[in-house]
């Protein structure tokens, strides 16, 4: 560190934790805007311990992987307290139908996507659908003007980190996402592929087999999480004029 | 001398019909005469005698005496006040040859009344040749036909004749007009005008005579510039080399185009291309190298201050990690149209794992172009923001000398926190520490952990710049987790947020400080959480708006938006060399405390302070700053605490008046021949006529030949006699 008296990035992400004055909050320099997927509990939905613990090690993958600074702590927030509006990122996952959100439960969500936040709704199970279905149903309610739109694998969420063809969770799922965009921004992100399903780890090892692609799946998985937090911390920073020339010059090599 | 006249008061009317009357009655009694009656020859005697005196009660006859007295005639001597007076005559310069014609003339008209005016582009001027304070006041160009207009338009007795003692390179009436023209502009009030030529021949002078733009000039695109170098007063130019060159802050002045002009014994026109790469005022001079035998070297460059505009600010934002405080920052930005973007964040590092086998089909990741970003694209970025990024690990050290005299030279530079920032990146001790608006701290904690509060200073109070995050939020700001460590501001910066707990000696430590660095200016953020004021608890109450409120101000200060300065500073009138100097300064609303002016010359260390205090309430202040020498200027308004305002500007030598030095002797004698008037040269105004005196009438007495009653008495006699002789003659 050339004699300069500093602590690393990866000591703010984990040593620091301890030093934690409130829950939910950061607690170092350079910790508050630390990439965390917190987790959002809203209407009748409910989300499983292995995956809200996922949840937290969504950050510890990034932090493995990039240059970004993350945090692990686990943090469940509602969408009627103003907790909400801490962090802009949160992670709605469940299996079930999450029934009506309640009136301050539509506010409160309008409110965190129309101030820039950014929802990723995660299925736990595709096949079923209801959550997915209803959660498009209750985002609906807090944004009618902005329904779902389908983004194509040319999408910078395929190469805000990693160059990737296709969604893939838990589950293959569909190859594409929908989402709900405001201006030149996805502020929703509609995932059919149980994404924190194939992060979550259950003692020393993976929680739940990844089908059908087995280990190398799990990998793409990850590297699509990877590249939902580069999202949320660049934003479209990969379509930036100047990387265009290099990504299409990889992306022809990589076929 | 004496006079007849009627009565005052009779009016011709009534004394030719009291006359018509009285020759009437007389032929009548002549007609009754005609028969020879006796005594006839008395009563046409004594109605002779009634008619003469009838005649004198009515007309009652006056004796009027007069005298009168002969004036001086009125002329106007017009005396040519350009600046373009102060050049170079056949001996001495053309001001005194212009003045001592006029006194001459003065002295030899002696008997008239001479009325001597200074004339320029405005409204004539009384001089006093005795009184150099009615002489100072210079213009830049000759109207003659607007002074001969006003004349005429005065009030008072008419000017006989006017005399004109000048150059003759007047703006109007125009080189071009021809004689019949100026015969129906200058001729018609029938004045003649006599014209005195100061100079007949030009003096050898190669110059620069115009400089002109084809369009505005706009930061980082090319502009022509037409240069006319002209050659004068025998003096062959075959080859004049010409450079344009951008006057700046603190470090010499830089070329930007060179070219070769070929006047010969005439003038010449070259365009140069130039670019320039900052906006707003920027000084520019355009010099040639003149032949040795040039006798007007002032005229051998022209500063010109030219209006920079941007049409979008071109902005490099390098980041060492990606953030929610980078991801704010980039939205913000992104989403300003007048905002032309350059990004690169680090988004790997050495250390990371990315668990992939090739990194250049499996990653999105580019190379840091970091010795193209900071050597040859550096220039073309009107500010750079530097967020949270090592300067060792990333490799920027060898560059920071670069990127410090980009500030130097006008450049933009933000510095935002984070633990990679300022000490905690390695800038500390660097040259591009040397113009941050804060010192850094070499020793001791790069960064702080603790939780704070920012506290306002006086200064960020006052300042436009936070203006529109205090409409939102008032004194409130949010919570920010841990501060990077910043040492005391620097001469003339200014600190807008401190820390409420940490210190520096015995002030409190800065968290926001701006600061002028040369040419440029550069701002200090010593924390990374302002995206807070976008996306926070506090945030939701204001819909996120404090947090562009923010960027609008600290962008808008670094690129010199008028709407975030702090007042306006500007010149009452075009800066010359060596003419009185002064300023006219308009602090912001509300704004109290002393009022402090520098003036800094372009280039040099050389400064002049001002301090003037502001009256509460007064809107306006004039300073007088002397009278200053050639070259480029830069202006800086402080009030109180706030952020300085800063005018650059040009200070010529003679200005446009200075750049054809060729007189125009011929144009005078076409005005004094289409007007009547006479030509001459300075030594022959003893040949120039003076018009006649005029009369005037100074007293005038009327008194009766003979009073009014002796009048009336000595008509009744007469009519009683006439009537008595008639009745001795037998008629009625």
């Amino acid at each position: 560190m050339n004699g300069r008296n500093r602590l690393g990035r990866r000591a703010l992400t984990t040593g620091l934790l301890a030093l934690a004055a409130a829950p939910g909050r950061a607690a170092a320099f350079g910790e508050a805007g630390a990439f965390r997927a917190r987790l959002l509990a809203a209407g009748q939905g409910h989300t499983d311990e292995a995956r809200a613990g996922a949840a937290a090690r969504w950050a510890s993958e990034l932090v493995r992987r990039t240059s970004a600074p993350g945090r692990e702590e686990r943090e469940v927030v509602s969408l009627d307290r103003q907790a909400l509006f801490r962090e802009p990122f949160v992670v709605w996952s469940g299996a079930e139908d999450v029934g009506a959100l309640s009136r301050s439960e539509v506010s409160g969500l309008e409110r965190f996507l129309r101030l820039g936040g950014i929802l990723v709704v995660d299925d736990a199970d595709p096949d079923n659908g209801a959550f997915g279905r209803s959660a498009r149903r209750e985002i609906l309610r807090a944004l009618p003007e902005s329904p779902p739109v389908r983004l194509e694998a040319s999408h910078v969420l395929f190469k805000t980190f990693y160059l990737l063809d296709r969604p893939v969770g838990r589950v293959l799922g569909p190859t594409h996402i929908d989402a709900v965009v405001r201006g030149r921004n996805a502020v929703v992100l509609f995932l059919a592929h149980d994404l924190l399903g194939a992060l979550a780890r259950r003692g020393e090892g993976w929680a739940f087999p990844v089908e059908p692609g087995g280990m190398e799946q799990r990998e793409h998985a990850i590297r699509f999480a990877v590249n939902i937090a580069m999202y949320v911390l660049c934003s479209d920073y990969k379509d930036d004029v100047v990387h265009a020339p290099f990504l299409l010059q990889r992306r022809g090599r990589a076929r | 001398m004496g006079n007849l006249a009627l009565a005052e008061g009779l009016t011709p009317l009534v004394a030719a019909v009291a006359a018509l009357v009285l020759c009437v009655w007389l032929g009548f009694v002549f007609y009754e005469v005609r028969s020879g009656r006796r005594g006839r020859s008395a009563v046409v005697v004594s109605a002779v005698l009634a008619v003469i005196c009838v005649g004198g009660a009515l007309l009652r006859p006056t004796r009027v005496d007069q005298r009168g007295a002969r004036l001086g005639p009125r002329v106007a001597l017009l005396v040519d006040q350009s600046r373009r007076l102060r050049l170079p005559a056949e001996h001495g310069d053309r001001r005194g040859v212009a003045l001592a014609a006029a006194g001459a003339l003065r002295r030899r008209w002696s008997s008239a009344q001479v009325d001597i005016f200074g004339f320029a582009e405005g409204k004539l001027v009384p001089l006093s040749l005795e009184r150099e304070s009615t002489l100072g006041q210079l213009g830049e160009e000759s109207d003659l036909s607007g002074a001969l207009a006003e004349l005429e338009a005065q009030p008072g007795e008419r000017v006989r004749s006017v005399v004109v003692v000048s150059d003759g390179r007047f703006s109007r009436p125009t080189e071009r007009v021809d004689d019949a023209a100026l015969a129906a502009a200058l001729g018609s009030s029938g004045i003649p005008v006599h014209t005195v030529r100061v100079v007949e021949q030009a003096p050898a002078d190669a110059s620069v005579r115009e400089v002109s733009t084809v369009g505005a000039a706009v930061a980082h695109q090319p502009l022509v510039l037409h240069v006319t170098v002209g050659c004068a007063g025998g003096l062959r130019c075959d080859d004049v080399p010409v450079v344009v060159r951008e006057l700046r802050q603190g470090s010499p002045a830089a070329e930007l185009a060179r070219g070769v002009a070929h006047p010969g014994a005439g003038e010449a026109t070259i365009d140069l291309e130039v670019t320039i790469e900052r906006a707003g005022q920027r000084v520019i001079e355009v010099a040639i190298d003149a032949p040795e035998a040039d006798r007007v070297p002032e005229n051998d460059h022209r500063l010109l201050t030219l209006d920079v505009r941007r049409e979008r600010v071109r902005l490099l934002h390098v980041a060492g990690r990606p953030t929610y405080d980078v991801r704010q920052l980039r939205l913000w930005l992104k989403g300003n149209e007048s905002i032309d973007l350059v990004a690169f964040f680090i988004l790997r590092t050495n250390s990371d794992q990315p668990n992939v086998v090739d990194d250049t089909t499996e990653l999105s990741l580019i190379p840091f172009p970091v010795d193209a970003l900071f050597t040859q694209h550096l220039p073309t970025f009107d500010a750079v923001m530097l967020q949270d990024i090592d300067a060792i690990e990333y490799k920027l050290e060898p560059y920071l000398p670069a990127l410090a005299a980009y500030v130097r030279s006008g450049g933009g530079l933000i510095m935002v926190g984070g633990p990679s920032a300022f000490s905690g990146g390695g800038y500390a001790g660097s040259p591009l520490a040397q113009v941050l608006p804060v010192e850094l701290p070499r020793t001791g904690e790069p960064y702080d952990l603790r939780t704070f509060v920012p506290a306002y200073t006086a200064a960020g109070r006052a300042a436009p710049v936070l203006g529109g995050v205090r409409q939102l939020l008032g004194e409130e700001l949010p919570s920010m987790e841990g501060s990077n460590s910043l040492g005391k501001p620097r001469s003339g910066s200014i600190v807008l947020w401190e820390h409420p707990e940490r210190r520096i000696g015995e002030v409190p430590m800065p968290v926001l400080a701006l600061g002028e660095m040369g040419d440029g200016r550069s701002i200090a953020l010593g924390v990374d959480a302002t995206h807070e004021l976008a996306f926070s608890e506090l945030a939701e109450r204001t819909s996120g708006r404090a947090y562009g409120a923010l960027w609008d101000g600290l962008l808008g200060w670094l690129m010199r938006d008028p709407r975030y300065e702090a007042g306006r500073v500007s010149l009452e009138r075009p800066c010359i060399a060596g003419e009185p100097t002064a300023f006219e300064l308009v602090p912001p609303p509300g704004a109290a405390g002393e009022v402090v002016l520098t003036i800094e010359r372009l280039g040099l260390p050389a400064e002049t302070a001002l301090t003037r205090k502001l009256a509460p309430g007064a809107p306006l202040l004039h300073v007088d700053a002397g009278r200053l020498r050639a070259g480029g200027y830069s202006a800086r308004m402080r009030v109180g605490a706030a952020p300085p305002t800063r005018l650059d500007f040009a200070c010529e030598d003679g200005g446009r008046a200075f750049a054809d030095s060729r007189p125009d002797p011929g144009r005078l004698e076409r005005i004094a021949r289409a007007t009547g008037g006479k030509s001459v040269s300075p030594a022959d105004v003893a040949e120039l006529p003076l018009p006649d005196p005029t009369e005037v009438m100074v007293e005038r007495r009327a008194s009766a030949l003979v009073p009014p009653w002796v009048w009336s008495l000595a008509a009744a006699l007469a009519l009683g006699a006439h009537w008595l002789l008639r009745r001795r003659a037998g008629l009625a």
